[in-house]
């Protein structure tokens, strides 16, 4: 049982604490995908709270048949969709039916809170974090990509890397900790502007 | 806050924590400011390098949520029999034979079929021979997902189908990319 499996069951179990480590984990994500519907930041952020709520109620109902992300995007997309049926609002097309919203995802036009400022932070911040990534030992870089990048489990990286599961877990741990100093950085210059 | 306790946020992140220490993390979260800040960067990093934001700052809104939970009832899990709980358990041997012999059976039918609705030509018998059969593994239960026998598999194929529909958004290529649709609201 995976961590997420572990705190779905402890949420049907009735721990609601454990619900807020899943959202904790899935904000950014959720956020994201709603985003590309609702692109008030305001009114997305109500949007997601709508979606974990639902979430929440649905739960006990919710069988394991896909992971818990998976179940939960779909939850986000479909309450953006009511969202938008139920504002009267449209993608900026005039005859696009909010079904047909998910073409328009992402679409430049949606992200009118997209400032040039925000966005150059956001590539600075990228950019940080890869350049954290190169200056990594090979070692570390090598968990860190198979995790990130290729999405591998701490286990078939082990096995991919001839070496423990605990030395998987702390090569990791050590390159979040580099990129982290980057990340810190980049933000620390954010706040002083 | 100590380094094991990062590395306890640095596996919740790739969500690699057992039970035991979920319940670490569990009362870290709830009581270390520090914590949950740290695990948010970790978070955010994780989602950029994966395409999942693009965001320069990490959003919190999960106190904001917790509150709008507060009023919530708390649910109860109920004795219900799960998906594979229901699944009627017969020994491996049994499913082998059993397999074996539908295996068989199908091939001898379809071998008694062809040599029947051969043209009535004069082809020698040792010519007209059943063609191979292929077995399907995989089976399409219905347009918006698939069947497979290990859940591990489908979650991966799930999670691939996840990461596709979000970098598909992101480029600008979702109409193209379908929706996995599961346990819909």
């Amino acid at each position: 049982m995976n961590a997420d499996q572990e705190l779905v069951r402890r949420v049907q179990a009735g721990d609601k604490k454990a619900f807020d480590l899943l959202i904790m984990k899935y904000q950014q994500r959720i956020i994201h995908v709603i985003t590309g519907f609702v692109h008030d930041p305001v009114e997305a952020m109500d949007v997601a709270q709508e979606a974990f709520i639902k979430a929440y109620r649905a739960l006990p109902g919710f069988r394991g048949d896909s992971a818990f992300y998976t179940w939960l995007y779909r939850i986000a997309i479909n309450t953006s969709k009511n969202y938008l049926t139920a504002a009267s609002r449209r993608p900026p097309v005039t005859d696009v039916d909010a079904m047909d919203a998910t073409i328009y995802y992402d679409a430049p036009e949606l992200k009118e809170f997209e400032t040039p400022e925000s966005s150059l932070m956001s590539d600075e911040l990228q950019q940080a974090i890869h350049q954290a990534i190169q200056d990594l030992p090979e070692d570390t870089a090598t968990a860190i990509k198979l995790r990130e990048f290729d999405g591998l489990s701490y286990e078939e990286i082990a096995q991919a890397m001839d070496c423990p599961i605990g030395t998987v877990r702390s090569r990791i741990f050590r390159a979040r900790e580099a990129i982290d100093k980057q990340v810190k950085a980049v933000m620390g210059g954010e706040e002083q502007q | 806050m100590t380094a094991k306790q990062h590395e306890l946020l640095s596996a919740f992140v790739d969500g690699e924590l057992n039970s035991q220490e979920l319940d670490e993390l569990l009362a870290l979260m709830s009581t270390n400011d520090n914590a949950r800040a740290d695990y948010q960067r970790y978070q955010l990093s994780s989602d950029v390098l994966r395409g999942y934001t693009n965001r320069s700052q990490p959003v919190d809104f999960s106190a904001r949520i917790s509150a709008a939970l507060a009023d919530e009832p708390v649910h109860q899990l109920t004795a219900k029999s799960g998906k594979k709980a229901s699944v009627l358990t017969l020994p491996d041997w049994f499913w082998k034979q059993t397999a074996g012999l539908a295996a068989a059976a199908s091939i001898g039918a379809l071998a008694v079929i062809g040599v029947l609705n051969q043209p009535q030509t004069d082809v020698t018998p040792e010519l007209a021979q059943a063609a191979p059969v292929e077995t399907q593994a995989v089976v399409a239960a219905s347009p918006n997902r698939w069947t497979v026998g290990e859940q591990e598999v489908e979650d991966r194929l799930n999670n691939y189908l996840v990461d596709h529909n979000e970098y598909a958004g992101a480029s600008g290529l979702f109409s193209y990319a379908r929706v996995v649709s599961y346990g819909e609201e």
